[in-house]
């Protein structure tokens, strides 16, 4: 019983955590529009470019 | 009095530090979110860790598979656009979120389907594939054992026979007592295989130029193409690379959640597990139609002669038992997260037991499962396209990228992830049309396709029907049944 509370808290802790991140806007590293472009960019041009190439 | 108060300082410390490691430890098992100061891999880490993943016997495996089916030049496109699409919706779907939060992907998952129905997919997605790969994976041990000892004997090899059979069995076997170990052997293995697969695909590459130029080789005809038509041929092709991509579903999100943000758990895929599947695949689809045989274990020997061809084969069975203890290690890890108290109390080693027990029965019951393995792969991807889609309209379209970790962790039983049982049927409804779509589109089984194939593949229109399903149904049900904590627009 001690230990599932002492559980909880820690679990009740580690979720502050990312609250104060969030209400911060402290988030590291975050995908922005750019990455998600880039990426849709890449696929795209080795789809069309891989599709004439080798289809 | 002070060394009363020095030893109880002291050892007050050292509970805290016993604690915080606990804790930790606890975290890393996936009972908690990883915190970020708790997270190990930046880029080049996880890139490593995952290439690591990715360069296994099993991408021989597919690129021989794609060479009965379509020439090598068709085959290198096919490779390169299905893992591409594969890979990067299926990191989107599982890896941002576990950058972003640290969270266990099937902890995670409870908001999508239910505490209860992220159990029934594990149920489907890992454990029908994690089982099928290390039976798949053993047979190729147990092949390559079979090959080095004709090799030596100057016999013919006989890759279905009892030899075969008994070396597989040794090979599940022998997995079972590395992971019953921990994960510290795996690790040994993993630093000592992956780099030296690198070499040996570099080598191989080599001998197959040897034997013919790449301008010579781009211009050789398919194995056994199914059909007449060329494009669908090259479709089935990239369909079979589709599912290879999906396939990393049930795994790279527990890797991601090791990484420090977002950026380094999502970009790192594309380096490591596109880049390097694509490297294996290549060299098996180039071997392959070379020499004529799909079969890695085969063609091996082809290439590299007896002396190369025995080290060749000797590695490629011990690389297949280190791909087996990843699988394993990282299936029986989530077992624990989505697993009832009376699982979770099962040792270690006899679970690691009893889920071997089914793959043992494939090898010794069907062997012939080996040579239709892309088949089963390309069943896999009826699935993984699906909660693809279902996983990135959930997280990016539904819930603006926010998971609420408290509700994620908490008893589940009067959370607002309980849905409806603790299963969101609109997830599992998603779910099944995603399936329907792909098995409608395209059976693999049969082959059997729409004239829609030739366009659009299967797994594409199923991920997209699975993730329409899903937000089209949680707008217009969810939010008034009072379900899955999803925010008002």
């Amino acid at each position: 019983m001690e230990t599932d509370i002492a559980w909880q808290k820690e679990l009740e802790r580690r979720a502050r955590i990312y609250d104060d991140i969030e209400a911060g806007g402290r988030w590291e590293g975050v995908m922005t529009t750019l990455d998600y472009a880039g990426m849709a960019v890449f696929t795209v041009v080795l789809i069309v470019g891989f599709w004439i190439w080798g289809a | 009095m002070t060394d009363h108060v020095t030893h109880g300082g002291f050892a007050a410390i050292e509970t805290e530090r016993e604690e915080a490691a606990h804790n930790r430890a606890a975290a890393e098992r996936g009972d908690a979110p990883l915190l970020p100061s708790e997270r190990l891999w930046g880029f080049w880490e996880f890139t490593y860790a995952n290439s690591a993943l990715a360069i296994a016997t099993w991408a021989f495996l597919i690129g021989g598979a794609i060479g009965l089916f379509v020439g090598p030049k068709e085959g290198i496109a096919a490779i390169v656009i299905g893992n591409i699409v594969g890979v990067a919706l299926t990191a989107l779907a599982t890896t941002p979120l576990s950058g972003r939060y640290g969270i266990e992907q099937f902890v995670a998952l409870r908001s999508q389907f239910g505490y209860n129905g992220s159990r029934v997919v594990y149920l489907l997605a890992v454990v029908v594939l994690t089982m099928g790969w290390l039976a798949v994976l053993a047979m190729m041990f147990g092949r390559s054992i079979d090959g080095l000892a004709a090799l030596s004997a100057g016999e013919a090899a006989n890759p279905t026979g009892i030899k075969m059979i008994i070396a597989a069995v040794g090979a599940i076997l022998v997995t079972w007592f590395i992971v019953a170990k921990g994960p510290t052997s795996i690790k040994f293995f993993n630093m000592v295989v992956s780099p030296a697969l690198v070499i040996l695909m570099i080598v191989m590459l080599y001998l197959i130029l040897q034997h013919r130029s790449f301008a010579e080789l781009l211009e050789m005809p398919a194995l056994a193409p199914p059909f007449e038509d060329s494009t669908l041929n090259f479709i089935i092709a990239v369909e079979v690379n589709l599912a290879a991509g999906f396939s990393w579903w049930p795994y790279i999100g527990n890797l991601a959640r090791l990484t420090k943000n977002e950026r380094t758990a999502f970009w790192p895929n594309i380096v490591g597990i596109f880049g390097a599947a694509v490297l294996g695949e290549i060299v098996g689809l180039l071997a392959a139609v070379a020499l004529g045989d799909s079969d890695p274990t085969i063609w091996m020997t082809k290439i590299a002669g007896p002396a190369i061809g025995i080290i060749a084969l000797l590695f490629v069975a011990f690389a297949n038992m280190t791909s087996m203890a990843n699988i394993l290690y990282t299936s029986i890890v989530g077992l624990r997260q989505v697993g009832t108290a009376s699982i979770r109390a099962i040792s270690w080693g006899m679970i690691l037991f009893l889920f071997c027990v089914i793959p043992l029965g494939l090898v010794v019951f069907y062997p012939q499962m080996y040579d239709g393995f892309f088949i089963f792969l390309v069943w896999t991807s009826a699935l993984n396209s699906a909660l693809a889609g279902i996983g990135i309209a959930d997280y990016f379209f539904l819930r603006g990228q926010k998971l609420d970790m408290r509700s994620l962790h908490a008893p589940q039983e009067s959370g607002p992830y309980r849905f409806w049982g603790g299963f969101n049927p609109i997830g599992l409804a998603a779910l099944a049309v995603g399936f329907g779509v792909y098995v409608l589109v395209f059976n693999p089984q049969t082959l059997a396709s729409l004239p829609a194939f030739k366009y659009l593949t299967a797994s594409v229109p199923s991920c997209l029907a699975a993730g329409v399903v899903h937000y089209l149904l949680t707008r217009l049900f969810a939010r008034g049944a009072g379900w899955g904590n999803y925010p008002g627009r």
